[in-house]
């Protein structure tokens, strides 16, 4: 779920830190700059790795710092199409599950990628599988007894498949206007976001899938 | 007068992948520096104070506190007890990793094994396409090269539980030990990184030979 991006970016270094070493320095700066931010299109910048190469300080017209023009290598959390990973549910509603894997939480998995038959309950503000059942309405799936339900409640952790990731790029944009009332912009967007599905044999809460301890040598079959 | 476009450019966004247990030692390590540090600060200032110098240090003022955060979110992730990180080393990794050559793996599916260190069949079928085609009866052959790649206890951990020390600031001294030890294995990373260039081949993964330390 990390790799290795390599980027070219030009650091100023402020005077107050030209007692320290410039590569330490630079990757300070790098990390002020990148650590937990979204660049577009590459993924969540964890921590800088290495500098590849930097050039010589210059002075620029107007300020008092030193710039680098400097290439170097982050951790980047971008995990791949149709990779598993594991994450923790965060939370659920209607139309769907959201996970977190701590440092990162804009990870959903909407209602096409539940196992089916599955259905909100409203009381424990949970989805449930109902492996077996015949019903194929919410309706119907909610009138089964409740010991048969698979839950998937809050904090579980859940082996998933990561189907589809999408960027956004707020860009600020002028205020918009109608009939001279400033009109409330939209609700910011995550700038990156992650589509999951745990409709697969072995994704889900990951107690679905573990078999019986064995005894001795034997695994215990499913 | 010397311009510059201040303009980031990605070269490469994607030039090698990591393994979580790669990650995660990096940033214990960051982590370890930081708290070093820190310690240094505190001392360096103490003698100011002593002395009646105080030297302005904007240096350690000036730790990211985003940097910190996503460091110790990504820890307690990467150290949680349902990932097999903290049962993982070194050289079980390189074991791991050579023992999966010769099972026609790709990249990617090598890599998830490394990071989910599968022990059952069932969280192999969501690795591997196709896995009874290509795998067959040698299923079981795989699963049992895993287990072997990873330790009964967490490394660092003596009395062998492999609960996570809630208090961040046990964590940080135990990294600090272990990566003493280890400090000769750290760079390693550097092969390893480029190990998982993910060239889309499914070739065996060439370098990690370039590992082996006497």
């Amino acid at each position: 779920m990390f790799v290795l991006s390599v980027i070219k970016d030009t650091i100023a270094i402020l005077p107050a830190n030209f007692g320290v070493p410039p590569a330490q320095a630079l990757v300070a700066e790098i990390n002020k700059k990148y650590a937990n931010r979204v660049l577009h299109d590459v993924g969540l910048c964890i921590c800088a790795f290495d500098l590849v190469e930097a050039g010589e300080g210059k002075v620029r017209y107007g300020d008092g710092c030193l710039w680098y023009k400097v290439r170097f290598r982050m951790v980047v959390f971008r995990p791949f199409a149709s990779e598993v990973i594991l994450a923790k549910v965060k939370s659920s509603d209607e139309d769907g599950i959201r996970l977190s894997v701590g440092f990162f939480d804009d990870i959903y998995v909407p209602l096409a990628y539940l196992p089916q038959p599955s259905a909100f309950d409203p009381n424990e503000r949970a989805h449930f599988w109902l492996p077996d059942s015949e019903a194929t309405t919410s309706h119907g799936l909610l009138e089964s007894a409740t010991v048969d339900r698979m839950y998937i409640d809050q904090g579980e952790v859940v082996r998933v498949r990561v189907e589809a990731d999408e960027f956004y790029d707020d860009e600020p944009g002028p205020p918009k206007a109608s009939e001279g009332v400033a009109v409330k912009r939209e609700v910011r967007r995550a700038p990156y976001s992650m589509i999951c599905s745990i409709a697969e044999q072995g994704l889900g809460p990951v107690p679905w899938w573990k078999s019986a301890q064995p005894d001795g040598d034997a695994m215990d079959e499913e | 007068m010397v311009f510059y476009t201040l303009q980031v450019v990605v070269v490469n966004a994607r030039s090698a992948l990591l393994s979580n247990f790669e990650v995660l030692n990096l940033l214990r390590e960051l982590d370890a520096e930081h708290i070093a540090r820190t310690k240094t600060a505190i001392r360096v200032k103490k003698e100011g104070e002593a002395t009646g110098k105080n030297l302005h240090d904007t240096q350690t003022e000036e730790i990211s506190e985003n940097l910190r955060t996503v460091e110790l979110e990504a820890i307690q992730y990467l150290s949680a007890d349902y990932q097999p990180t903290l049962h993982q080393s070194d050289t079980g990794i390189t074991q791991l990793v050579r023992g999966l050559q010769s099972f026609g793996l790709s990249k990617s599916e090598k890599l998830q094994i490394v990071n989910l260190a599968p022990t059952e069949p069932v969280e192999l079928y969501v690795i591997v396409e196709e896995l009874e085609d290509r795998l067959g009866d040698r299923m079981n052959d795989l699963l049992v090269v895993v287990s072997k790649s990873l330790q009964e206890s967490a490394p660092g951990h003596p009395n062998g539980t492999t609960a996570v020390p809630e208090d961040k600031g046990t964590l940080g001294e135990d990294a600090v030990e272990v990566y003493e030890e280890a400090d000769q294995e750290t760079w390693g990373y550097d092969a390893n990184a480029m190990e998982f260039d993910d060239m889309g081949e499914g070739v065996g993964v060439e370098g990690d030979l370039d590992i082996d330390d006497d």
